[in-house]
C-alpha cells in the first residue's frame, strides 16, 4: 500500500491546562479528497496548524509525505487558512507573483498563470488593483488563486467556502474538483455537509478532540444507521428493536434502521401494529443528520446548504 | 530554495516600499525642506552681502566729531562727512534734517562705543549708519598704520594651521574624525527613519492575516532576514536622498550658501577606524532592527507596538546626554557602561571610534556584543513571529513563545 500523504498518529495538543486534541490518528491517501469535520472548538484548525508546523504538538506524529512538514522541503503545498488575508496595500498581480515565486515559479510563469487565473474567476480587470479595493469575495478568489499556484500536490483548505456567495461557492468547488482531477490530494475542513457528500472520498469527524467517526461516507453513514425510513402515517408508531424514531411530527416520522432488517419487513411491522401508512420511502442518513446527531441540536449545527445562509466559525 | 526565497523576499519588500507614493512624499520632504532652507540662506546671504556693500558705500550727508584724533579731514572727505561744531550741534542737525547722520567718535574708540545718530530709514536700512561709521574708523586706522598687510593682521585675519603627530606620523585631526563620524550619522538616520517600518514589518503579516500562508511557504528566518536586509536597503536610499542636497550644495553652491571652505581631499580615511565604524553600524542596525521586529511579533496591533518604539529611540539618544564625557573621558565608568550596554553601544562606540578613543580590543568587544546580540534577537524575533504571529488578537507572552519549542509546554494562543 502506498505511503499516505498525510499521516497523523497519537496526536495530542495541550494549550496550558486545556487539552484541545487527544490521541488523534488518521491518514489521508494520495489523490483522495478528505473531509475534516467537527464542531467549533473540536480541534480541526489546531490539527491543521500542528500538521503544518505552525504549532508544536504536545505529543504524536504528524507527517506529510513521510516526514514533519517544513516549508523548505519544497513540497508543493497549497494551504488556505481559516484566517484569511493578503497584503492589502499591494496590487493583486504583485501579491500573486510574490507567492508564485515563493512557491518556486519564475516571475514570468507566475504572472502568466495569475493572468489566466484572474480571467477564469472574472477578475481579469483587477490585476493592477490594490487588494483592499476588492470586495471580500474577490479577495477570497485571489487567495484561492495564491493557494493553488504551482500545481500543489497537497491542498489543505480550512473552510474554503466561508464568505462566498452561492455562485462563487460553485466556482470554487469546481476549481477544487479540477485540482483533484489533476492529481492533488485535498484535505478540506468544512461545515458544508452538501460539499462533503459531493466531494469527499473519506472523512473524519472530530468530537472533543478525538475521532468520532472515520472512513468513507458510506462507512460513516452505516455507522449512524445508514438507512432512514420516512413515513406519512396515522396512528402511533410502535416500539421496535429494528429501528429508532429520530423525528416525529404530526403524521410524519423518520425512523433510523438499526440492524439488517429490510425495509419491507419494517413496513409490514408498522402496518401489523395498526398504522395507516400513506407514504413510505427509504434513504441514506444525510451527513447533516449525522452531524446533528453527533454534536447535538444544542451544540453546533452544520452550516446550512447554499441558499440557507448562516454564519460559521472556525474550529 | 531558501536562497531563492531570501532574494524574493528582499526584492518584494524593497520594491513595494520604494514604489509607494507615501514613501517618496516622506523621503523627499526632508531634502525639499532643506532645499527651501538653503534657498532662503542663499537669498538672504545675497541680499545681506549686497546690503552690506551698499551700506558701506552708501552716500548720505554726514557730520561728525572726533575726540580721538584718528579721523583726518581726508578720511572724512572720502565719505563725504563734514565736521560738526559739537555733539549737541550734530544731533540737532540730524533732528532738523540738515544732515542724515551724525557720528560721534569717542576719545578711546578701542574701549568706548562710537555713537551714531541718524534719520530713521527703517530697521534694516538704518544699519548703513553703523557700517559707514566703522568703515571711516577702519580706513583712518589703516592709513595711520600705513600698511594694508599690517592692517589685515591687526584686524585678526591671520590664519593658523595646526599639524600634530601620532608617533612619527602626522595625525589627522578633525579631518580624521569626519569620515568615521559619518557612520554615526547614517546609524541615526537609519534607526530614526526606519524604526516605525521595522516595528510594522511583521505586524503587517499579523494584522493582514497573511502569517499562516507565509509560514507554510518559507522559513520564518528567511522572511525576517529578508525584511531586515530590505529595510537596510530602504534606509540607504533614504540617507542618500537626504544627503543629496548637502552634497549638491557643498559641491556646487558652497560660496552662495556660505558653506565653510572644506577640502574633501584633506579627509583622512583611517582603514581601521572605517572598518570598525562600518562593522558597528551594521551590527547596531541589525540589533535594533531585530529587536523592533521581535516587539512587532509580540504585539497585536501597531498602536500597542508603537509604545515601545519611543523607548528604543530614546536608547540611542541617551549617550548624547554625556557626549562631552564620551569624548573627553572615554574611560569613565558611565562611558564604559554606555560602550558595552548593547542598545547604547552603537552610538557611544561610533562616537569614540570617530574621536580615536576606542581601542582595538574595546572595538572587538563592542562588535562581538552587537553581533551576538543581533543573532540572539533574530532568533528570538523568529521564534516570537513563528508562535506569536498567529495569535491574531492577543499579546503573546515571551515565555509562552519560547516554551513553544518544547514538546511538553505549549501554551495557549487565542485561537484553537
Amino acid at each position: 500500500m502506498d505511503e499516505p500523504v498525510v499521516h497523523i498518529s497519537g496526536f495530542r495538543m495541550d494549550f496550558a491546562d486545556t487539552t484541545v486534541v487527544r490521541d488523534l490518528s488518521f491518514d489521508v491517501r494520495a489523490g483522495e479528497t478528505f473531509g475534516f469535520l467537527g464542531s467549533n472548538g473540536s480541534g480541526k484548525t489546531t490539527t491543521i496548524r500542528a500538521l503544518l508546523g505552525l504549532y508544536e504538538p504536545t505529543a504524536g506524529v504528524l507527517h506529510i509525505n513521510g516526514r514533519p512538514f517544513k516549508p523548505e522541503h519544497g513540497s508543493r503545498l497549497g494551504y488556505l487558512p481559516e484566517e484569511r488575508g493578503l497584503y492589502k496595500k499591494e496590487k493583486v498581480m504583485d501579491v500573486m507573483t510574490y507567492f508564485g515565486r515563493l512557491k518556486g515559479m519564475d516571475r514570468h510563469s507566475a504572472r502568466q498563470w495569475s493572468l489566466a487565473y484572474l480571467d477564469r474567476v472574472d477578475l481579469s480587470g483587477k490585476a493592477a488593483t490594490q487588494v483592499d479595493k476588492l470586495s471580500s469575495g474577490e479577495q477570497q478568489k485571489v487567495q484561492l488563486g495564491v493557494t493553488i499556484m504551482n500545481r500543489p500536490e497537497l491542498l489543505i483548505l480550512d473552510e474554503p467556502t466561508k464568505g462566498f456567495d452561492p455562485v462563487n461557492r460553485r466556482l470554487l468547488m469546481d476549481i477544487i474538483a479540477e485540482q483533484k482531477n489533476d492529481g492533488a490530494t485535498v484535505v478540506m475542513v468544512t461545515h458544508q455537509m452538501e460539499e462533503v457528500e459531493r466531494l469527499c472520498d473519506r472523512i473524519i469527524l472530530l468530537k472533543d478532540g478525538t475521532s468520532e467517526a472515520y472512513g468513507t461516507i458510506d462507512e460513516v453513514q452505516n455507522k449512524y444507521g445508514g438507512r432512514v425510513v420516512r413515513i406519512r402515517h396515522t396512528g402511533p408508531i410502535p416500539p421496535s428493536p429494528h429501528y429508532e424514531v429520530t423525528l416525529e411530527e404530526t403524521n410524519y416520522a423518520e425512523l433510523s434502521i438499526t440492524d439488517d432488517t429490510d425495509e419491507a419487513a419494517i413496513l409490514r411491522e408498522l402496518m401489523d401494529a395498526g398504522m395507516v401508512i400513506r407514504s413510505f420511502t427509504t434513504t441514506k442518513i444525510s451527513m447533516e443528520d449525522i452531524f446533528i446527531r453527533v454534536y447535538g441540536e444544542h451544540n453546533e449545527s452544520p452550516s446550512p446548504a447554499p441558499g440557507r445562509l448562516a454564519a460559521t466559525r472556525g474550529a | 530554495m531558501a536562497q531563492h526565497n531570501l532574494g524574493t523576499v528582499i526584492s518584494f519588500e524593497f520594491v513595494r516600499t520604494v514604489t509607494k507614493l507615501r514613501f517618496w512624499i516622506g523621503t523627499l520632504s526632508v531634502p525639499v525642506i532643506m532645499a527651501v532652507v538653503f534657498g532662503m540662506i542663499f537669498l538672504s546671504n545675497t541680499s545681506t552681502s549686497t546690503a552690506a556693500e551698499a551700506q558701506k558705500n552708501a552716500q548720505f550727508s554726514i557730520s561728525y566729531t572726533d575726540a580721538s584724533g584718528l579721523i583726518t579731514p581726508a578720511d572724512a572727505a572720502a565719505f563725504g562727512a563734514v565736521p560738526a561744531a559739537s555733539s549737541d550741534a550734530g544731533i540737532q542737525d540730524v533732528r532738523s534734517g540738515a544732515v542724515e547722520a551724525y557720528f560721534e567718535f569717542p576719545a578711546h574708540p578701542e574701549s568706548a562705543a562710537v555713537k551714531v545718530y541718524g534719520a530713521d530709514r527703517g530697521l534694516f536700512e538704518n544699519g548703513k549708519y553703523a557700517a559707514v561709521a566703522q568703515a571711516m574708523l577702519a580706513r583712518a586706522v589703516a592709513v595711520r598704520i600705513g600698511s594694508p598687510q599690517l592692517s589685515g593682521l591687526a584686524a585678526g585675519s591671520a590664519q593658523v594651521e595646526t599639524v600634530t603627530y601620532q608617533g612619527s606620523e602626522v595625525a589627522g585631526g578633525m579631518n580624521s574624525v569626519i569620515p568615521p563620524m559619518a557612520f554615526l550619522v547614517v546609524f541615526y538616520g537609519l534607526v530614526v527613519l526606519l524604526a516605525g517600518q521595522m516595528l510594522n514589518s511583521t505586524l503587517e503579516e499579523k494584522e493582514n492575516r497573511v502569517t499562516e500562508m507565509i509560514l507554510t511557504t518559507l522559513k520564518p528566518t528567511t522572511l525576517i532576514t529578508g525584511k531586515v536586509l530590505a529595510l537596510f536597503m530602504v534606509g540607504l536610499v533614504q540617507v542618500a536622498v537626504f544627503a543629496s542636497p548637502i552634497l549638491i550644495g557643498g559641491l556646487f553652491y558652497r560660496d552662495a550658501l556660505s558653506i565653510p571652505a572644506f577640502e574633501f581631499s584633506q579627509l583622512v580615511f583611517d582603514p581601521l577606524r572605517m572598518t570598525v565604524g562600518f562593522l558597528i553600524l551594521v551590527g547596531g542596525f541589525a540589533l535594533f532592527t531585530t529587536t523592533l521586529v521581535a516587539i512587532g511579533a509580540v504585539m497585536p496591533t501597531a498602536k500597542e507596538a508603537g509604545n515601545f518604539m519611543g523607548v528604543m529611540i530614546a536608547l540611542i539618544f541617551i549617550p548624547f546626554y554625556s557626549v562631552s564625557l564620551v569624548i573627553s573621558e572615554p574611560h569613565s565608568p558611565i562611558v564604559q557602561v554606555f560602550t558595552y550596554f548593547p542598545f547604547s553601544a552603537p552610538v557611544t562606540a561610533l562616537l569614540r571610534n570617530a574621536f580615536g578613543s576606542l581601542g582595538v580590543l574595546e572595538a572587538a568587544m563592542v562588535i562581538a556584543i552587537l553581533y551576538v546580540g543581533a543573532a540572539v534577537m533574530l532568533r528570538l524575533a523568529v521564534r516570537l513571529f513563528q508562535y506569536g504571529s498567529i495569535s491574531y488578537t492577543s499579546k503573546v507572552s515571551i515565555r509562552t513563545a519560547l516554551k513553544a519549542g518544547s514538546r511538553h509546554a505549549v501554551a495557549g494562543p487565542a485561537e484553537k
